[in-house]
């Protein structure tokens, strides 16, 4: 990539920021919290656009943004007030400006009329208020201009002012900083610089105090200074040039203005202590004067500048862009250090206690560096979800338009930062949800304004870390599910037996089947034969989960919990028979012991469990991986009731639960191949390879009459030999 | 003749883009010592500690922008006589005025090129070599 691409795409990361800050400010103005800042944000960030699209060469971009950024000119110099109807041009001004940026960033051919509509609503606007739309294309040079021309010199600030007036005064200046000025970050060069700005400074270095290089302590001062002052600088300007020093250095200031003022020549060895960067070892055997001043000009301009330096370059650098290539490669080797530190901690355990007191205490430190190391790489991935959430207002906006509802969007908690992987795979989900909020549960202004709700509807969109998970919650005070219909619905095609007794809750949770839609009509918004089903499953796909509430004529809420990342995963580790698996604590709804009347042995399958009146399916973990199976009382064993996608229910039996715990994803897909049934590796504090299981794939690979993985040799014997190339 | 390769150019803009677009024109012609920030308020920590020869700042920034930091320029003690160069967009012309009166030394429109660069610069430091 050249460095002008990257550029472009800097560019381009500004504009989603900008946009941002446009959707945001017009929508707070539009909600009539206005102020001055907020328009003035708003047309800094359209300038912005405008600005950087020029560098960039789009044109229509520019011309674009220009007549945008007019308006909202217009309406900071108060020319214009904002009325809704000019906010809500500008509003889809906001939504067709960031179209011609996504468009603009994809290399697409933008269409000469996008936005042409809008155009000339935003110069009706210019026109109806009186005022004239500055021509964009205006000249690129502004005639009759005076600027000030500056004399130039290679020393910029350094050069004294020699101006040569007769109300000039002069000053006899004494400056000797006392011991520790230095240490309080204060540097004589700048205050020297500072004073010489004030007119024409000749000093010289009284170096007499400079002991020896040996017992030179370098964050001392041993040089003062001496000399005169010229300048039209009153007494005070010149103290103050002192003031952060005062207490701090032997200081004197007369005022020596003769009738005519003859200064001496100056002293040529002034320029040694102030401007000389020599180093420090040739200067050693020069003479005894010069060696010791040239140390202390090198430590003045050396050390004490490198603090202040620092602060102000910082800003600058305040991010940088890395490939995410190279953070995943620091991903997975601080995976790997985990692993390598828990096995580290385990031959530790291992060890006779006489040797270990003082290495586990080394290997606890360990430890806490690893898990600091890895948040903070973890961190590194993170992106702040406004980038989702910002889609959100236009989406909303839109629907609101086509529906003829009255909506509101609220969102909160939009720097919550999480995985850019999940990130990334949210927007549908996101939108999916909203959508239905809009056309199923926000009812339209007369219906609402009937049962004495607020015309305009509210969905409220928030996003926060909760217990080490990341929760977003998309609520709406619309008429929230209807449990009847969802049951009738439900019944019709089949999903529930007709004579099942559900709990309200359970009824709600029937949306999340497969092939599930409660609007009578298939709308063009929500009826895009998605159902929630597959939001379900994107949320499941990323490892989180999904849960609703509903209260009928309330509005609802849906709760998305999502891991923080998806390089480490929560689960829990579990034996059957020798082998040693890790389920997703994600899929698992609980664990129990059941009693051997429970489970009911139908036909071949392993049998139904009766949890508290319901039928679930169990799947004996070691019968279906064909593993040797261990010497024990069927009542000893465990039932994981887990969620197997799409709402069913299923257990899987295994011999042991071994605790939960935090394990490294390893993808065995890239160096293996795909195994059906599991959903990748991990390695586990013992050294020992664990696979994670796939527990949806593991229940349909259960209900299929011969089940692909069948082998002699354990878990992966059948698949390892087909695939392995 | 001031040399290019020596001066020290603080670019000022709140826009990453413009400042490295601004720096690698800059290097086109010469000037390698680029310091950067990214508003006002930055700009005039950095004009107040290093020695610099040149600023050219954008005008809409948060925090400061390219006027109040024209003025707190013109009025530090120490960084006063640094030439200023105001960065604007077309048809700005009420802007610059003001930045003259200010005591900006010149502008600059943007998209600008290296050659125009190198003009405005000429302009106020003199040829450069």
């Amino acid at each position: 990539m050249t460095s002008l691409d990257e550029l472009r795409l800097t560019f381009f990361d500004e504009c989603s920021e900008a946009m941002q800050q446009i959707e945001v400010g017009l929508t707070e103005l539009r909600e009539g919290n206005g102020s001055d800042d907020i328009i003035n944000a708003v047309f800094r960030s359209v300038h912005s656009v405008k600005g950087g699209a020029g560098i960039f060469g789009f044109e229509q971009l520019v011309r674009f943004a220009h007549a945008f950024e007019t308006v909202l000119d217009a309406m900071r110099a108060g020319k214009l007030s904002p009325t809704q109807e000019i906010l809500d041009v500008l509003l889809t001004a906001g939504d067709i400006l960031s179209d011609l940026v996504t468009m603009s960033r994809a290399g697409d051919e933008i269409p000469a009329d996008l936005g042409s509509e809008c155009l000339a609503a935003l110069e009706q606007i210019m026109s109806d208020g009186g005022l004239a739309t500055e021509d964009g294309s205006a000249p690129a040079e502004f005639e009759g201009l005076d600027f000030m021309p500056v004399a130039f010199d290679q020393t910029g600030i350094d050069e004294p002012n020699t101006t040569d007036d007769p109300g000039l005064h002069v000053y006899e200046i004494v400056f000797r900083p006392a011991a520790g000025m230095l240490k309080k970050a204060n540097e004589p060069l700048f205050l020297l610089r500072e004073l010489r700005s004030l007119g024409t400074l000749e000093l010289v270095a009284e170096t007499g105090g400079l002991p020896s290089l040996e017992e030179l302590d370098p964050t001392e001062p041993y040089i003062g200074w001496r000399g005169t002052l010229r300048t039209a600088a009153t007494r005070d300007q010149v103290e103050e040039v002192f003031s952060f020093v005062d207490g701090d250095c032997e200081l004197s200031i007369k005022d020596v203005t003769p009738p005519m003022a003859t200064v001496s020549e100056s002293p040529s060895d002034f320029a040694a202590p102030a401007e000389a960067s020599a180093p420090l070892a040739p200067t050693a055997a020069a003479t005894p004067a010069a060696a010791s001043a040239a140390p202390a000009a090198a430590k003045s301009a050396d050390t004490p500048t490198a603090a202040p330096k620092a602060s102000p370059t910082k800003p600058a650098a305040t991010t940088t862009r890395v490939e995410l290539e190279k953070i995943d490669r620091v991903v997975n080797m601080v995976g790997e250090l985990v692993i390598a530190q828990a096995m580290l901690g385990q031959i530790v355990q291992n060890l006779p206690e006489d040797i270990t007191g003082r290495l586990a205490q080394m290997l606890d430190e360990v430890t806490h560096h690893t898990r600091e190391l890895k948040d903070s790489v973890m961190s590194m991935r993170a992106q702040p979800i406004s980038s989702v959430f910002q889609r959100m207002p236009r989406l909303v906006r839109e629907l609101a338009t086509k529906t003829g509802k009255k909506v509101r969007l609220e969102m909160l908690g939009e720097n919550t930062e999480i995985d850019r992987s999940i990130i990334e795979r949210l927007g549908d989900p996101l939108t999916h949800i909203i959508r239905n909020s809009i056309d199923h549960g926000i009812e339209v202004p007369g219906d609402r304004a009937s049962v004495g709700k607020n015309e305009e509807g509210t969905i409220r969109l928030a996003a926060e870390h909760r217990g080490g998970r990341i929760v977003i919650e998309v609520s709406d005070d619309g008429g929230g599910l209807n449990p009847e219909r969802v049951l009738n619905k439900a019944r019709e095609k089949g999903l529930v037996g007709q004579d099942a007794t559900l709990s309200e809750d359970e009824i709600n949770n029937l949306v999340f089947l497969p092939g599930f839609s409660t609007a009578a009509t298939v709308s063009d918004i929500s009826g895009r034969g998605v159902g929630m089903d597959v939001v379900r499953r994107n949320i499941q796909d990323v490892g989180g989960r999904i849960s609703l509430k509903s209260e009928r004529g309330r509005g609802m809420t849906i709760q998305l919990a999502l891991p923080l990342t998806l390089a480490v995963m929560d689960g829990m580790v579990i034996k059957v028979g020798y082998e040693t698996y890790v389920v997703p604590m994600s899929v698992i709804v609980e664990c129990l012991r059941p009693k051997r009347s429970d489970i009911h042995n139908l036909v071949s399958t392993s049998g139904m469990l009766n949890l508290r009146g319901n039928l679930v399916p169990i799947v004996d973990l070691a019968e279906l991986l064909d593993l040797r199976k261990r010497e024990m009382d069927s009542d000893e064993r465990v039932v994981i009731i887990t969620d197997a996608g799409e709402g069913t229910r299923v257990g899987i039996v295994v011999d042991e639960l071994c605790g939960h715990q935090q394990v490294v994803i390893k993808s065995i897909e890239e160096s293996y191949g795909s195994v059906p049934g599991v959903a990748g590796a991990t390695i586990l504090g013992n050294g020992r390879v664990a696979f994670i299981l796939d527990v949806e794939k593991v229940s349909e690979l259960a209900s299929t009459p011969a089940p692909p993985v069948r082998g002699n040799g354990g878990a992966y014997a059948q698949p390892m030999s087909a695939t392995i190339n | 003749m001031p040399n290019a390769a020596g001066m020290k150019v603080l670019v000022v803009d709140d826009q990453n883009s413009v400042r490295q677009m601004t720096r690698i024109t800059l290097e086109q012609i010469g000037i390698r010592h680029v310091h950067e920030a990214e508003n006002g308020k930055l700009a005039m920590d950095t004009a107040t500690l290093q020695p610099l020869d040149l600023i050219i700042s954008d005008y809409n920034m948060p925090e400061m922008d390219g006027l109040g930091l024209l003025r707190a320029i013109r009025g530090h003690p120490v960084a006063r006589k640094i030439p200023f160069i105001l960065l604007t967009g077309r048809g700005d012309r009420e802007l610059v005025v003001k930045a003259a009166q200010a005591g900006a030394n010149n502008y600059l429109i943007k998209p600008f090129t290296a050659d125009i660069l190198r003009q405005k610069i000429e302009q106020v430091v003199g040829k450069l070599s």
